[in-house]
């Protein structure tokens, strides 16, 4: 691998599963994708979307019907073995050996490895709190993501490939992780995972590219696309309010009578709605954040996020 | 890492060879030594000749009177079925080899890691081959010590001879279910086509030996039970032409599984 090549190269793949004899699904139409050293690449798109057919790809546990993937410059397919030594995987759903203990998953898969430093897995155990003299059947989802974020960053992997990677973690274990990602990204690691938490995305990634019916909508950086950001806010009143009351409040749009109240969409400071709400009395505020594919709507209209399912 | 997988599967699936080997044994003991006398035998083929020929050639047994001797009552009632029995085995121990890892999305987990798909079939076939091995040998000693406590005599090499004969039809059945599982991905498809060929196979060779002709001829000779022949090999010791057949059987089996593996989809 050259200083130049890029960590993972997709070119123009595909991957066509054949559901039954008539019927065919197209997960993934004509992916193309470049992601660099030491980048935290979020992958991002609603279930169904693709994303887990092209993690699958990557790996080579699934062969493309057209295109190829290449990792540090070589055929993901042709040179898998080689290619494994420098990935560190966690699955979307972690499926595990339920009789043995969390130490004899961790023993196995370092052997596996051809070895691991074990104090460096000790120091990751110790950091996510975990517990491994348990056996893998009795741990709880968060445990057993523990135990799969062990095992994806044991071998200290040049490109780390998460899918999902904090579903069922407590919010002080993401914290967690958001730095042993960013410790990664410092150490000029690359990462590619996918996620539907816009909070994870933006406190860790780089670059997003959000994949939508199989197909590469977007790529973009993480902070031109938080320019486009705005919120939701659910207000309730005592007493009846007109929409119209508020429609013409700076950043304020698309209004929206509810029962009690009424729902916008905020872009910029909360300062001008606040002021303006001061001759109702509020019973009750809610926001909330856009969805990414909101956020990348917007982005890409200029405008508004309305299109988008919530 | 080479060895690693093959170690522990050994590790997590040596019980087996107690366990199975352990009730083939007790098997083995009590049926040598439910014949107290010769009397008894005899007075037991009588009761099988009086039969219907179709009858006692569905228990897999050819002609009656040699039910009356030791090694004939011994072939018929303990290794006419053992290589029927252990076939459990096998069926479980072959799902094992990928079907269950795959279905349970382990493999996964395993394939992500640097590990060739092959080894995976290859470590682990060869590390159930050697727990059928155990089994076999395991099971011996219950026959030999039932015989010794018996009216019935047995030189003990007919009963190694007849014992290493299960041995390749074990490993049939294991590379064949190791195949159907690598090839059909599902676990319950590769259980159910492997257990009905194991079943068709038997049954092929029970309608091939009541009757002559050349179909029934066909019939055995696409069954792997008539190349087991415990009857014949009790007699005449191990038949070395079929032996080879079903290990060459095998062998082409395991290479068909990691084929089918190398090639497809995992998990999909």
């Amino acid at each position: 691998m050259t200083a130049n090549t890029a960590v993972i190269q997709i070119e123009q793949l595909s991957k066509t599963y054949q559901r039954s004899r008539k019927e065919q699904v197209d997960a993934l139409k004509g992916l193309n994708l470049t992601i660099q050293q030491g980048e935290i690449f979020g992958y991002l798109g609603p279930n169904g979307a693709g994303k887990t057919t092209t993690i699958r790809l990557l790996l080579d546990l699934i062969r493309p019907t057209t295109g190829r993937v290449l990792l540090f410059g070589e055929d993901a397919r042709a040179n898998s073995v080689a290619l494994h030594r420098r990935i560190g995987f966690l699955p979307g759903e972690l499926n595990l050996w339920k009789g043995y203990t969390g130490q004899q998953v961790l023993d196995y898969v370092g052997k596996l490895r051809g070895g691991v430093d074990a104090a460096y897995v000790r120091q990751l155990v110790d950091r996510l709190q975990f517990d491994p003299t348990l056996k893998v059947r009795t741990y709880s989802s968060g445990n057993k993501r523990k135990l799969g974020l062990v095992l994806a960053l044991m071998n200290r992997a040049d490109l780390l490939i998460m899918d999902e990677p904090t579903g069922g973690l407590d919010p002080l274990m993401q914290q967690i992780f958001n730095e042993l990602m960013l410790d990664v990204k410092a150490e000029g690691r690359t990462v590619f995972l996918s996620s539907h938490v816009l909070s994870e995305v933006q406190a860790i990634c780089d670059r997003v590219g959000i994949l939508r019916g199989g197909e590469l909508k977007a790529v973009e950086s993480v902070s031109n696309l938080m320019h486009a950001d705005f919120q939701w806010v659910t207000l309730h009143f005592r007493e009846p309010v007109a929409a119209n009351a508020l429609a013409q409040v700076v950043g304020v749009s698309e209004v929206q009578a509810l029962p009690d109240g009424l729902r916008l969409r905020l872009v910029g400071d909360f300062d001008p709605l606040l002021r303006a709400l001061a001759p109702y009395y509020v019973t009750g505020m809610v926001t909330e954040e856009p969805t990414l594919e909101e956020v990348f709507l917007t982005y890409y209209s200029g405008t508004s996020g309305k299109e988008a399912t919530r | 890492m080479n060895g690693v997988i093959f170690t522990e599967t050994l590790r997590r699936s040596w019980k087996q060879i107690v366990w199975w080997g352990g009730s083939m044994a007790v098997l083995g003991f009590y049926i040598a030594v439910v014949v107290p006398t010769m009397d008894t035998l005899k007075q037991y083929a009588d009761l099988m000749a009086s039969m219907p020929t179709a009858v006692f050639k569905l228990l897999g047994v050819n002609d009656a009177a040699a039910i009356a001797t030791p090694e004939g009552f011994i072939s018929f009632s303990y290794f006419g079925y053992a290589l029927l029995i252990l076939a459990v085995w096998a069926v479980w121990a072959g799902m094992n080899i990928t079907a269950n890892e795959e279905d349970e999305g382990i493999l996964d987990v395993v394939l992500a890691l640097p590990v060739p798909r092959w080894r995976v079939v290859v470590e682990k076939f060869a590390a159930y081959a050697l727990i059928a091995v155990g089994i076999a040998l395991i099971s011996l000693p219950g026959l030999v010590l039932g015989l010794n406590n018996s009216a019935l005599k047995i030189s003990t090499p007919k009963l190694v001879a007849s014992t290493v004969n299960l041995i390749p039809g074990l490993l049939l059945m294991l590379a064949l279910t190791a195949f159907v599982g690598a090839w059909a991905r599902r676990k319950s498809t590769a259980l159910a086509v492997t257990s009905t060929i194991i079943v068709a196979s038997y049954f092929a060779d029970f309608i091939g030996r009541n009757g002559s002709g050349l179909l029934n001829d066909v019939l055995r000779a696409l069954s792997f039970f008539s190349y087991y022949d415990s009857m014949g090999v009790m007699t005449n010791g191990l038949n070395g032409g079929n032996v080879l057949l079903l290990l060459l059987l095998a062998a082409l089996l395991v290479v068909g599984s990691v084929w089918c593996f190398q090639r497809r989809d995992v998990g999909v």
